[in-house]
């Protein structure tokens, strides 16, 4: 397991409940992750996966119980917390009427990244997208849109990767650059994901999390844990067929 | 502001205005709808010819029509923002929310002001044609269009945000943002009468009206900037 600069305890999440009116998005939901972890979160529509992973990343505000990255707490640390964290969605999360090198140049100064330009060129070199820096988005292909994502995530060197269901709609060629990409950079950073793909989900995991109704069904190391029994717990609790 | 706060705030706006004269479809919707407004007025009044002095009615005309203009532009200005959901991005980097607040407003202030700019020679085209022109300074017709566009764009840019994800926000916009304009409008309304028709005290009538619009632009601007944190995180 890699090394980031999050000392100790990546995540720790206790009593996290996030209410929209009358329903429980999260409801209590409670883990700690390692620093360097590669965390999987599985769960049906609507289990509350992007909302843990929205208020892990300071776009949502908890209804009660604490989250803390790296250490600073999603609410009162919100601010220095976003120098540290990237997220690559199934959205690009990119202005369609910029150019790719606009783009990334404009989170850039977001983020205040000295020598940004250079910084931009090689990340479009690493994401193989250098050819391709002045044209405008809105003409990629979806696989080209998330490589860029992943360049625009990584701009700011954040300690803790959210990744919320990368590989939707990406085609078997685009899965392997993105496969590519992620174990380039697994050992640098710590990683969360959302996915639907168990099978994928566990390739790639140290730890696996599912979540049903807002509840943490079942939370531990991938060592521990019997691929069988899991993809049974899975199917029994969520009422799915695995991937 | 901050050093990094004035660099977010050049950013967000250099971005807006790069896309703006990329796509041109703020500028373009709300520069047609004041020209086929203003067709509209010129038919609507055509009846009554010579006996209408249309100064008269000027300063309130333009105003209709800036208004609902601003609204099509307001709608605009955040589709962008949630197109591939690049407000996720934006919120999550290191940026006060009120910087945004403040670059969006500037934004809307720009293409308010530009549009207006190009409307106004095509109503004097349409309507001062053979008749008395402005009697005051036409810089005094600029300071009203310049301080109400305040108003207009910084209200507009907290209400265009609390809509933008809501079902039918081009009517929830309208709903709720004429009433809380209804102000600022009189005002303006005022002041440009003041400066049209000139005559004895119209410029301390002018600036009497003026100090509304300050007031307005002040206390609106503050709330707006106080709410604005809230109202993008929700």
């Amino acid at each position: 397991m890699g090394e980031t600069s999050c000392t100790g305890r990546a995540l720790e999440v206790q009593g996290l409940t996030r209410a929209f009116g009358v329903r429980k998005a999260l409801d209590g939901v409670e883990f700690e992750l390692p620093d360097g972890a590669f965390l999987s979160i599985f769960g049906p529509n609507g289990a509350g996966k992007t909302t843990l992973v929205k208020i892990l990343t300071t776009l949502l505000n908890p209804s009660a119980g604490t989250a803390k990255v790296c250490g600073l707490d999603v609410v009162t640390d919100a601010v220095e917390l976003r120098h540290r964290i990237g997220l690559i969605s199934h959205n690009p999360l990119l202005y369609p009427d910029l150019t790719a090198e606009e783009n990334l140049l404009f989170f850039a100064e977001m983020y205040g990244i000295p020598q940004a330009t250079e910084r931009v060129r090689d990340l479009l070199e690493s994401v193989e997208l250098d050819h391709r820096r002045l044209d405008i988005t809105r003409t990629f292909s979806r696989g080209m849109l998330q490589r860029l994502s992943i360049a625009r995530a990584l701009l700011h060197k954040p300690d803790i990767l959210f990744l919320d269901e990368p590989y939707s709609g990406l085609d078997p060629h685009a899965m392997d650059i993105l496969d590519s990409l992620i174990a380039q950079i697994r050992g640098d950073h710590t990683f969360v994901m959302i996915s639907h793909d168990l099978t994928k989900g566990l390739e790639l995991c140290s730890h696996a999390l599912i979540l049903a109704n807002g509840r943490v069904v079942l939370f531990d190391e991938k060592d521990a844990i019997d691929e069988g029994a899991f993809r049974e717990t899975y199917r029994s609790t969520v009422g799915m067929g695995v991937a | 502001m901050a050093g990094s706060s004035w660099r977010q705030f050049k950013a967000i706006l250099r971005k807006d205005l790069v896309m703006e004269l990329r796509t041109h479809e703020m500028i373009t919707s709300m520069g047609l709808y004041a020209i086929l407004t203003m067709v509209v007025y010129q038919i609507a009044l055509t009846e009554a010819g010579e006996a209408l002095d249309v100064r008269l009615v000027m300063p309130g005309l333009i105003w209709v029509a800036f208004i609902f203009m601003s609204l099509l532009g307001l709608n605009r200005s955040f589709v962008h923002e949630k197109d591939q959901g690049c407000i996720d991005a934006l919120l999550l980097s290191p940026v006060d929310r009120p910087v945004i607040f403040f670059a969006k407003s500037a934004g809307n202030l720009l293409f308010l002001l530009v549009v207006e700019l190009l409307s106004l020679p095509v109503f004097a085209f349409l309507f001062l044609q053979g008749r008395e022109g402005i009697t005051n300074p036409i810089w005094l017709l600029g300071v009203v269009m310049f301080a109400a566009s305040v108003g207009i764009s910084g209200v507009g840019t907290l209400l265009a945000t609390m809509t933008v994800n809501t079902t039918g926000k081009d009517i929830l916009l309208a709903v709720v943002f004429v009433p809380l304009m209804y102000p600022l409008l009189r005002a303006a309304v005022g002041a440009t009468f003041a400066a049209i028709i000139g005559g004895p005290g119209s410029v301390e009538t002018f600036w009497a009206w003026m100090t509304w619009i300050a007031g307005f632009d002040v206390i609106m601007l503050l709330i707006a900037f106080g709410l604005y944190e809230f109202v993008i995180g929700a």
